[in-house]
């Protein structure tokens, strides 16, 4: 299977802080893979390392064979990667619609093309009744739908997704869950940071597990799941014993 | 009031708001706040006047080089601007205008310094954007106000238009979704300077007269941006409306104090007036007006009629928003 997403020894310090530290990690195209951890264990940096908002000290980060550091972030998402972030960030005093647009603008620049694109994407996270409101009235779910409506609306073939279900309650992360499953099956890779183990089990494939920015376990979520190593960090060694 | 001074009104009226469009759609779409844009409105104007008087070429090609060299110039202010954001991206581009100002003054074999010059009166020479009747100076301000609004209109339906308000928005975000924010930031500079550079020419022609201390005036700067904020930034008619309400109101404030002992007046009207529409109004008076049609109109049955969706800005009931300044 071919690799979409290739992360060889990326390191980024923030003056004494080791943020990641020497991560290698790969993404087979079509799978869906899990980076989890602690906080502050240096998920989301790696996030902002491969999609150019930080440089890294040291290290590469190949998708579909290609380098990505180095590059901007807009060029990032012209390669293919589109990402979310953490705390969504809608334009909130565009409409939904609108929000969506300016992603689906990215491959044609036609807006009465990029319009109908980005009712598709609208349709798919289901928000199709609230398109015409301003972005900044969505409750919290809503602005992550958005989010990955736009993120999806510039023809992603790799999503990377940060802490989408944060906050969710049980039904609201089995829609989640169902999303990211339906995308998976139609053929995207996904890269997903997430703290829902719950939500994690059901959709990863694989699992990359960040501690202190570095990688200190890797394989099937059930491989992960019984590791000492991963139930030390998790737990701290105290309850370990 | 004479029939010539409400003429002169309407004339500083359609100017302003064209220079209030122009500065629009780099200050209002995509936020970012200038204080510099008598720069352009300077070297469009010293541009025309330097080809006119050292060449004898007619203001009407003066005025498109003006807008190039404006546009030209937009180019290395950006590079260096546009790294700072919010207040200190503001505080650079007064700068680039004063130093502008300062260069003017001090070259006097160029340019004529601090004396300045006026433009040769040759009568009514339309070729030479010259007239003996007022009216025709009327048509230039408000054909240039129309282009002015074409060009919005355009870029609003755009396109670029998403992508500057995404940009106003949040720059990180928009990014994300692979939007070139550095391009798209120089390409809207550009055409807002080349706009503004064009009514510097007309400016000059209309008054026979530049010196550096009119052409780089800081009170051309603030009134691009003030009639734009008190009529409702990042819409195609704010500045319009800004500039209608604010114009006349100047013009009699200065005719009725005088100059001389009360210089200062106008500056401060304009503080007061900023301060009231920030406070009590941030999306200005179209914003509040937009506001008011939603009530009385779509209020009535279930929400009133659906949008048809092709605006970019969500209506609904206006969310106080501060200005770009809060970053």
């Amino acid at each position: 299977m071919a690799e979409a997403l290739v992360v060889r020894g990326l390191s980024k310090r923030f003056g004494g802080l080791r943020a990641v530290h020497d991560l290698s990690f790969s993404v087979p195209e079509g799978q869906t893979v899990a980076l989890i951890g602690p906080n502050g264990a240096g998920k989301t940096t790696s996030f902002n390392l491969i999609t150019g908002y930080y440089r890294p000290d040291a290290g590469s980060a190949l998708a579909f064979g290609q380098e990505l550091v180095g590059l901007y972030p807009y060029d990032v998402c012209a390669r293919g990667l589109a990402r979310t972030f953490q705390v969504a960030r809608p334009f909130g005093r565009m409409t939904v619609l609108a929000n969506v647009m300016t992603g689906a603008l990215l491959r044609d620049r036609r807006v009465t093309a990029a319009r109908e694109r980005a009712r598709k994407a609208i349709d798919f996270v289901g928000l199709s009744a609230k398109e015409n409101s301003p972005a900044r009235e969505l409750s919290t779910i809503d602005q992550r739908r958005l989010e990955v409506a736009r993120a999806l609306a510039t023809e992603p073939r790799l999503l990377l997704l940060d802490e989408a279900m944060a906050g969710l309650n049980h039904t609201e992360i089995d829609q989640a869950v169902g999303l990211v499953k339906q995308l998976s099956q139609r053929g995207l890779t996904i890269v997903i940071v997430e703290h829902v183990m719950r939500a994690i089990m059901a959709v990863a494939q694989h699992i990359v597990v960040l501690d202190h920015g570095q990688k200190i376990a890797e394989g099937s979520p059930k491989e992960v799941a019984e590791n000492p190593e991963v139930i030390r960090a998790y737990l701290g060694s105290g309850g370990a014993r | 009031m004479s029939h010539a001074f409400a003429i002169d009104i309407f004339i500083r009226v359609f100017l302003f708001a064209f220079i209030g469009v122009a500065w629009n759609l780099l200050g209002g779409y995509a936020q970012q706040l200038s204080l510099g844009h008598a720069a352009y409105f300077g070297l469009g104007a010293y541009t025309s006047t330097l080809l006119l008087i050292r060449a004898g070429v007619s203001p009407w090609i003066g005025m498109v080089a003006g807008g190039v060299v404006a546009a030209l110039a937009s180019l290395p202010i950006g590079a260096l601007c546009f790294r700072l954001r919010g207040p200190y991206f503001a505080i650079a581009t007064i700068g680039t205008a004063q130093t502008l100002m300062l260069l003017f003054l001090k070259f006097r074999d160029f340019a004529w310094g601090a004396v300045g010059t006026t433009i040769p009166n040759l009568g009514n020479s339309p070729w030479m954007m010259q007239f003996a009747a007022k009216a025709a100076y009327y048509y230039i301000a408000l054909g240039l106000l129309a282009l002015g609004l074409a060009v919005t209109y355009w870029v609003e339906r755009s396109w670029m238009g998403y992508y500057l308000v995404a940009v106003g928005e949040d720059q990180a975000a928009a990014e994300a979704v692979g939007v070139n924010v550095p391009r798209i930031k120089r390409d809207i500079y550009l055409i807002s300077a080349f706009l503004t550079g064009l009514a510097g020419t007309f400016y000059t022609q209309y008054i026979y007269f530049i010196d550096p201390n009119t052409a780089f005036s800081f009170n051309i700067s603030v009134e691009a941006a003030l009639v734009s904020i008190v009529g409702g930034i990042g819409t195609l008619w704010g500045p319009v409306l800004g500039s209608v309400l604010l114009e006349p109101a100047s013009a009699l404030a200065q005719s009725w104090l005088g100059g001389g002992a009360h210089a200062g007046v106008q500056l401060a009207l304009y503080a007061v007036i900023l301060i009231v529409v920030i406070l009590w109004r941030p999306t200005g008076l179209l914003g509040a007006l937009t506001a008011a049609y939603d009530r009385i109109v779509r209020a009535a049955p279930a929400g009133g009629p659906a949008s048809d969706g092709t605006g970019i800005l969500g209506t609904g009931p206006t969310v106080r928003k501060g200005l770009p300044l809060d970053g």
